[in-house]
C-alpha cells in the first residue's frame, strides 16, 4: 500500500496530551494520521459522522499525558476502558499484524491492557510488567540516551542499526520497568530470547549506566519493549519530540541536521506497513 | 448595635441587608460581617444608590459589590500609576488587551501573553495555590480563543535554611512553601501538557511570611479564531462550561486584597483557597478551541476573582448590554450553598460562553463528546443591568454602570526612601577569590534551579527549540531566554523570559523597575530575539501605606519609561498588593515577563561556550554598582548603588548584537545578571563542559571583586570564532566592548593586574549544582 493511504489512530481521552505533536511526526511523512477519541471508536455521545471503526486504520498510536490523571495508577484507567469496550477489535487488529505503539503513558496503557509483555498469547490477562514510580520518586523532564538492542522483530526499528545509540527525552514520574520478583529472571531471559527488548539506557560512551542516564532505576536499563510478534512497542522516552534535529537539546552545538533521532521509528513502522498490507 | 441582616421570606436562604438607615459604624460592622473588605466610604456609596432605589439591598447584592470594588478586580489604588505610565504606550501590533494581551506574530497569527500573582493562596496551601494559579493564567489565555504554548512562573520564597525557630507564628517554612508550589506547577502543568519552560526562583529573609507566586502563559492563535471577552448580540446564551461550583475559593479575591494575618489557615479551611482539577482543564480546553474554531461563539471569558458575579457583569457590559442568569441552573458541587456563594464562588475549571441561539445544541454537543459539562444558565437583555433570580425569585439586580464602576483612589505616597540616602559599607577585598566565586555560584540565588525545571516537562508539544536548561546533555547550564516555535509551517518563533528584581527595587524602586526591563531585553536579546512586548506582574505591600505605595509608583515610572523609549507595549498586567505581615512587607517585587520576536529559530544561538579557542568579549560598561547584589549580600555589604540603565546604550545594543547574531558571529552569548560576570563566564563553561581563561585588566581601574560581581545592566557576553572577530568588531563599532579571555583547557582562570585565580571546572560544578539538591532533598 502506499504511505499516503496508510491510515494512523491517534487514540486520546481526557488528560492524554502528546496527541497533537504525535500526529505531526505521521502527517510528516505523508501517512493519514487522525486524532480519535475513545468515545467515536465506541460510538458514544457522538453525531454519526464523527463515529470510527478500529478496524478501518492501519496503525494504533496511543501516546503520552496523564490519561484520567494517572489517577489509581498510571495508564490503569485508560487501559480498562479500552479493554472492556474494544478487547475483541484490538485483539483483531494486532492478530493481523497491524502496528500498535505506545509512548510513556502510552506504553503504561499497553503494560495495563496486558498487550506488553504479554508472555501468553496475544493479550495477558492480568499486567504481567509494571513502570513505577522513579527512583527519585519525582517527575524528571531529562535527555536520555538509547541504545538499540533489538535483532529485527521490532517493526518499529528495523531501519535503526543494531546497537545504535539515539537522543531521546523522558518526561515521566512512573517509568521504572519491572517485572514479578519471583519470575524476574526467567522473564528477562525470555524477553532476550524472543528478542522483545528494543531500547536500554545508556550513557555517552554508550555504556549501561546508573542515574540520571537511567532515569528511572528501570531494571536492565530497559527503556521499551516489543511483543514476541514485534507489532506492539512501547516505550518510555518520546521519539515524537526529536523529530527534527533542532529538537535536540543541544542542536546548537553542532552543524543543524534536518533529521532528529526519533523520526526513523516512524519511518520504520511506515515502511513496515506499506510492504505488508 | 441592631442587627441589620433580616432573613427574607422566600423557600431558600436570602437576606435582607437594612444599609439605607445605617450609620457609620453600622456600615462598617456589614461590611466585616459578610467579609467585603470596603471601607465606609465605599459603603456609603452602595447607601446612596440603594436610597435613591428605595429599598435596601440582598445579600447577593453587597457580595457582589464587594468582589466587583475589590483591589483585586478594580485595580483601586494601582490604575491611576498604570494609566499614567504604562497601558498608555501605544503600538500596532497590539489586537487586544483583554483578560490576557493578544499581539500580532505574524499576517494570521497573533499571540496572547499574560502574567499574574497567586500569592496569599499559595502562602497558605502551596501546592493548591499554585496550582489553581495555572489554571487561572491559562484560562485567561484561553479566552482570547488562544491555545496555550507555554508557562512561565517566577517564584520568591524565604531562605531555605531560615531557623525553624524564628519563624514567625503562623508561617510556613520556606522549604515546605516551595516543595508545595513546585509540586503544584508540576502536577497541573504536567498533566495539562502545557510546558512550564521559564521562570526563576529566588530567596530572600523578606519573603519568609509572603511567598510571591507569579503564573505566566503564552498562547498563539489565529487572528480569525481569536474570541472577544463580551457577549456579541441581544439573543445571546450564556453557557456555563467545565467543573462544578461549590464553596471553595469563596472570597478569594477579597482574602487577596487585605494583609495575611497567622488566622490565614482558617481562611484556607474556610474556603478561600480554590481545587483545582487539571484533568477537567485539559479537555475543556480542547472544546473551547474546538469551538472556537468552528465560529460557534460570539464571546468567551474565564471565571477568575469573583467567578460568576463579575464574568456576566463585565461581559454584558463589554458588549454593550446586560444579563439575566438563573443560579438554580448553575451546576453544583454540594447541595445547600446559599445564593450569594454560587454568585461569588470562585470554583475553578469554569468558563462563560456567550453563544448565539442557533448555536447552542452544536456547543453543548462538543462539550459533552469530552465530557465537559456545559449549561445555560442565562441570557443577554437590552437593558443594562444586571438580574439575578433564584428559583423564579430576583436575589440582585443591579445598574452595571453601578457594580462596575468601582472606586479609584489617588492615595498618598512618597518618594524619598531612607535606603537610598544610606551610606555604603566599604568591604575589604577578599583574601580567596577561589572561595568568594564558589560562594556566590553555590548561594541559593545563583545556584543550579536544575531541582525546579527538571520536574516540570519543559518539552511536551515538542515545539521548545531552545529549553531553559542550554549545552552538552546532561550537563546543561541555565539559558537566558527559551524560544517556543509555534507553528507547523514557519520558522518565525518566539523567545520568552522572565526577569525580577526585588534586590534592587527594595533599595531604589525607580532603578529596580527599570533594571527588571533591562534584563528582560537582554535575555531576549541574548538568544536573538528581538523584544516585542512584555506583561508584568507587581507584588507590593499595603498601598493605604504611603511608602509601599510610593515604591510602587516609582518602580511603574521605571518600568514605563524603559518600556516608552524601547516602544514595548504592555498589553496585560496584574497588580498585587497587601503583600505583607505584621512580620514584615515583601521587598516590591516587579515581575516582567517578556516576549522576543525570532524571525528564523536556525540563527538562535544559547549560552553555553562550543569551541577551545573562540575568543571572549564582554559587551557593555562594568560599574562599581554593588547595591542589591548577590556578593555584597553574601558578604553582608550595602551599597546604595543599584544598577542604572541608560537607555539609548540599551537600545543601540539590542540592535547591534541582534545584527551580530543574525550573521552568524556569535557561538554563544549570555547576559550578565546575577551574580555578575563571574557567574555568566562560570555558566557559559558548565554548559560547554570547557574551560577559559579570562584577564579582566583591560576593562577599566575597579577593583578585582567589584569587576567579577558588578550586576551593572546592560552587559553580555559573546563567545566568537577568530576568524570572526574583525567583522564583529565593525558590527558593534560605538559600544564598549572589550576581549577578556579565550575558551580553553578544563579550567576556569581569571586574573586582573596581576592578581590571579583558577578553579577547576569540576569545583566549579559541583559549587553550582547541589545547593538546591541538598537543601530540597533528592538525587543530583
Amino acid at each position: 500500500m502506499k504511505v499516503e493511504d496508510v491510515r494512523v489512530c491517534i487514540l486520546y481521552i481526557e488528560g492524554t496530551n502528546c496527541e497533537e505533536e504525535s500526529f505531526w511526526c505521521f502527517k510528516r511523512l505523508g501517512a493519514r494520521p487522525e486524532k480519535v477519541h475513545l468515545k467515536q471508536l465506541i460510538g458514544m455521545d457522538v453525531h454519526e459522522d464523527e463515529k470510527r471503526n478500529l478496524l478501518d486504520y492501519d496503525v494504533v498510536m496511543i501516546p503520552g499525558g496523564f490519561s484520567s490523571g494517572d489517577y489509581v495508577r498510571a495508564g490503569a484507567i485508560l487501559g480498562a476502558r479500552v479493554k472492556s469496550s474494544l478487547e475483541s477489535e484490538l485483539v483483531k487488529f494486532g492478530k493481523e499484524g497491524r502496528p500498535i505503539f505506545g509512548v510513556c503513558n502510552g506504553f503504561q496503557v499497553l503494560v495495563e491492557i496486558g498487550l506488553l509483555p504479554s508472555f501468553d498469547g496475544f493479550m495477558s490477562a492480568v499486567p504481567q510488567a509494571v513502570l513505577a514510580t522513579n527512583d527519585s520518586a519525582r517527575f524528571e523532564c531529562r535527555p536520555s540516551l538509547l541504545k538499540h538492542e533489538n535483532s529485527g522483530s521490532c517493526v518499529f526499528t528495523r531501519k535503526l542499526p543494531k546497537g545504535k545509540v539515539i537522543v531521546c527525552p523522558v518526561a515521566h514520574a512512573e517509568g521504572k520497568f519491572g517485572l514479578p520478583t519471583s519470575e524476574e529472571e526467567e522473564m528477562l531471559r525470555k524477553m532476550e530470547e524472543l528478542d522483545m527488548i528494543v531500547f536500554r539506557y545508556v550513557d555517552p560512551e554508550g555504556d549501561y549506566a546508573g542515574y540520571f542516564w537511567n532515569p528511572n532505576g528501570s531494571l536492565d536499563n530497559i527503556a521499551g519493549i516489543c511483543n514476541s510478534e514485534g507489532n506492539v512497542f512501547g516505550m518510555m522516552p518520546h521519539p515524537e519530540r526529536v523529530f527534527y534535529g533542532y529538537q535536540h537539546p543541544d542542536w546548537t552545538r553542532e552543524e543543524p541536521r534536518e533529521e532528529g533521532d526519533g523520526r526513523v521509528i516512524f519511518e520504520s513502522v511506515l515502511d513496515y506497513v506499506k510492504k505488508k498490507f | 448595635m441592631r442587627h441589620l441582616f433580616r432573613e427574607k421570606d422566600v423557600p431558600f436562604e436570602l437576606y435582607e441587608v437594612d444599609i439605607i438607615s445605617a450609620s457609620d459604624e453600622e456600615l462598617q460592622k456589614v461590611s466585616d460581617e459578610a467579609g467585603l473588605a470596603l471601607n465606609v466610604d465605599e459603603m456609603h456609596r452602595i447607601q446612596t444608590y440603594f436610597r435613591s432605589k428605595g429599598r435596601n439591598p440582598t445579600d447577593v447584592e453587597l457580595q457582589s459589590l464587594g468582589q466587583a470594588w475589590s483591589e483585586h478586580c478594580c485595580y483601586k489604588s494601582s490604575k491611576v500609576f498604570l494609566k499614567e505610565y504604562l497601558t498608555s504606550i501605544e503600538s500596532e501590533d497590539v489586537i487586544d488587551r483583554g483578560d490576557a494581551g493578544v499581539v500580532e506574530f505574524d499576517e494570521d497569527h497573533a499571540y496572547a501573553i499574560r502574567i499574574e500573582s497567586h500569592n496569599h493562596p499559595s502562602a497558605v496551601e502551596p501546592y493548591g495555590g499554585a496550582a489553581t494559579g495555572i489554571g487561572g493564567i491559562i484560562r485567561d489565555v484561553l479566552c482570547m480563543g488562544a491555545q496555550p504554548i507555554a508557562l512561565i512562573d517566577p517564584l520568591h520564597f524565604g531562605p531555605l535554611d531560615f531557623r525553624y525557630r524564628d519563624l514567625p507564628k503562623g508561617v510556613k517554612h520556606p522549604r515546605y512553601l516551595m516543595g508545595g508550589v513546585v509540586a503544584g506547577i508540576r502536577d497541573y502543568g504536567n498533566r495539562l501538557g502545557i510546558p512550564t519552560v521559564s521562570g526563576a526562583v529566588l530567596f530572600d529573609e523578606g519573603y519568609i511570611g509572603n511567598c510571591i507566586i507569579n503564573v505566566g502563559c503564552v498562547g498563539i492563535a489565529k487572528k480569525k479564531n481569536l474570541a472577544r471577552n463580551r457577549v456579541k448580540t441581544e439573543n445571546d446564551v450564556f453557557i456555563l462550561v467545565g467543573g462544578r461550583t461549590g464553596r471553595d475559593g469563596i472570597h478569594g479575591v477579597t482574602f487577596a486584597s487585605v494583609e495575611l494575618t497567622e488566622d490565614m489557615e482558617e481562611e484556607w479551611r474556610g474556603g478561600a483557597v480554590q481545587l483545582g482539577d487539571p484533568i477537567l482543564k485539559e479537555p475543556l480546553i480542547h472544546a473551547c478551541l474546538e469551538a472556537a474554531e468552528r465560529g460557534l461563539l460570539n464571546g468567551m471569558k474565564d471565571l477568575g476573582g469573583g467567578g460568576l458575579s463579575c464574568v456576566v457583569g463585565e461581559m454584558a457590559l463589554a458588549g454593550g448590554f446586560g444579563a439575566e442568569v438563573n443560579l438554580e441552573k448553575v451546576p453544583l458541587k454540594e447541595e445547600g450553598l446559599a445564593s450569594w456563594e454560587i454568585w461569588v464562588s470562585e470554583s475553578q475549571e469554569r468558563m462563560m460562553l456567550a453563544v448565539d441561539p442557533k448555536n447552542v445544541d452544536e456547543v453543548l454537543h462538543i462539550f459533552k463528546r469530552y465530557d465537559v459539562l456545559a449549561t445555560p444558565v442565562g441570557n443577554v437583555i437590552k437593558d443594562k443591568i444586571v438580574r439575578v433570580k433564584y428559583e423564579g425569585e430576583v436575589v440582585l439586580e443591579l445598574d452595571l454602570d453601578f457594580l462596575t464602576a468601582g472606586p479609584e483612589y489617588c492615595r498618598p505616597f512618597v518618594t524619598e526612601f531612607e535606603s537610598m540616602k544610606r551610606k555604603e559599607t566599604p568591604l575589604d577585598e577578599p583574601e580567596d577569590y577561589a572561595e568568594a566565586i564558589l560562594g556566590v555560584l553555590a548561594s541559593q540565588n545563583v545556584s543550579s534551579k536544575e531541582w525546579v525545571i527538571r520536574q516540570y516537562d519543559h518539552e511536551i508539544r515538542a515545539s521548545t527549540i531552545l529549553k531553559p536548561l542550554q549545552g552538552r546533555i546532561g550537563l546543561a547550564c541555565h539559558g537566558d531566554a527559551v524560544v517556543m516555535k509555534p507553528l507547523e509551517h514557519s520558522n518565525r518563533s518566539l523567545a520568552v523570559t522572565t526577569a525580577t528584581t526585588p534586590q534592587y527595587t527594595a533599595i531604589d524602586p525607580y532603578l529596580g523597575g527599570a533594571s527588571a526591563m533591562d534584563e528582560m531585553c537582554r535575555n531576549l536579546v541574548a538568544v536573538g530575539g528581538r523584544p516585542h512586548s512584555f506583561s508584568n506582574c507587581l507584588s507590593f505591600g499595603n498601598p493605604e501605606k504611603p511608602d509601599r505605595l510610593g515604591a510602587f509608583r516609582e518602580t511603574v515610572r521605571g518600568i514605563g519609561e524603559i518600556a516608552s523609549e524601547l516602544g514595548l507595549p504592555v498589553p496585560s498586567g496584574n497588580v498585587s498588593f497587601y503583600n505583607e505581615t505584621s512580620f514584615a512587607p515583601v521587598k516590591p517585587t516587579p515581575v516582567i515577563l517578556g516576549i522576543g520576536i525570532v524571525e528564523d529559530f536556525m540563527k538562535c544561538v544559547t549560552a553555553d561556550f562550543k569551541k577551545e579557542g573562540s575568543l571572549i568579549y564582554i559587551i557593555g560598561e562594568t560599574k562599581k554598582e554593588m547595591g542589591g547584589s548577590e556578593y555584597y549580600r553574601l558578604r553582608g555589604g550595602f551599597s546604595p548603588a543599584v544598577p542604572s540603565v541608560d537607555v539609548n546604550s540599551l537600545k543601540s545594543s539590542i540592535g547591534a548584537i541582534l545584527s551580530v547574531i543574525d550573521d552568524g558571529l556569535v557561538r554563544a552569548c549570555h547576559d550578565v545578571s546575577h551574580g555578575g560576570l563571574a557567574v555568566a563566564i562560570s555558566e557559559m563553561c558548565l554548559g560547554g563542559d570547557i574551560g577559559a581563561n579570562v584577564d579582566l585588566s583591560a576593562i577599566n581601574d575597579l577593583r578585582f571583586d567589584y569587576k567579577l560581581f558588578s550586576e551593572s545592566n546592560t552587559r553580555w557576553l559573546l563567545e566568537v570564532d577568530p576568524a570572526a572577530e574583525k567583522n564583529l568588531l565593525s558590527k558593534l563599532s560605538g559600544l564598549e566592548v572589550r576581549k577578556i579571555g579565550e575558551v580553553s583547557g578544563n579550567s576556569l582562570s581569571f586574573s586582573n593586574n596581576g592578581k590571579k585565580t583558577e578553579l577547576s571546572l569540576r569545583d566549579v560544578r559541583k559549587a553550582w549544582t547541589n545547593t538546591l539538591y541538598e537543601l530540597m532533598g533528592g538525587m543530583a
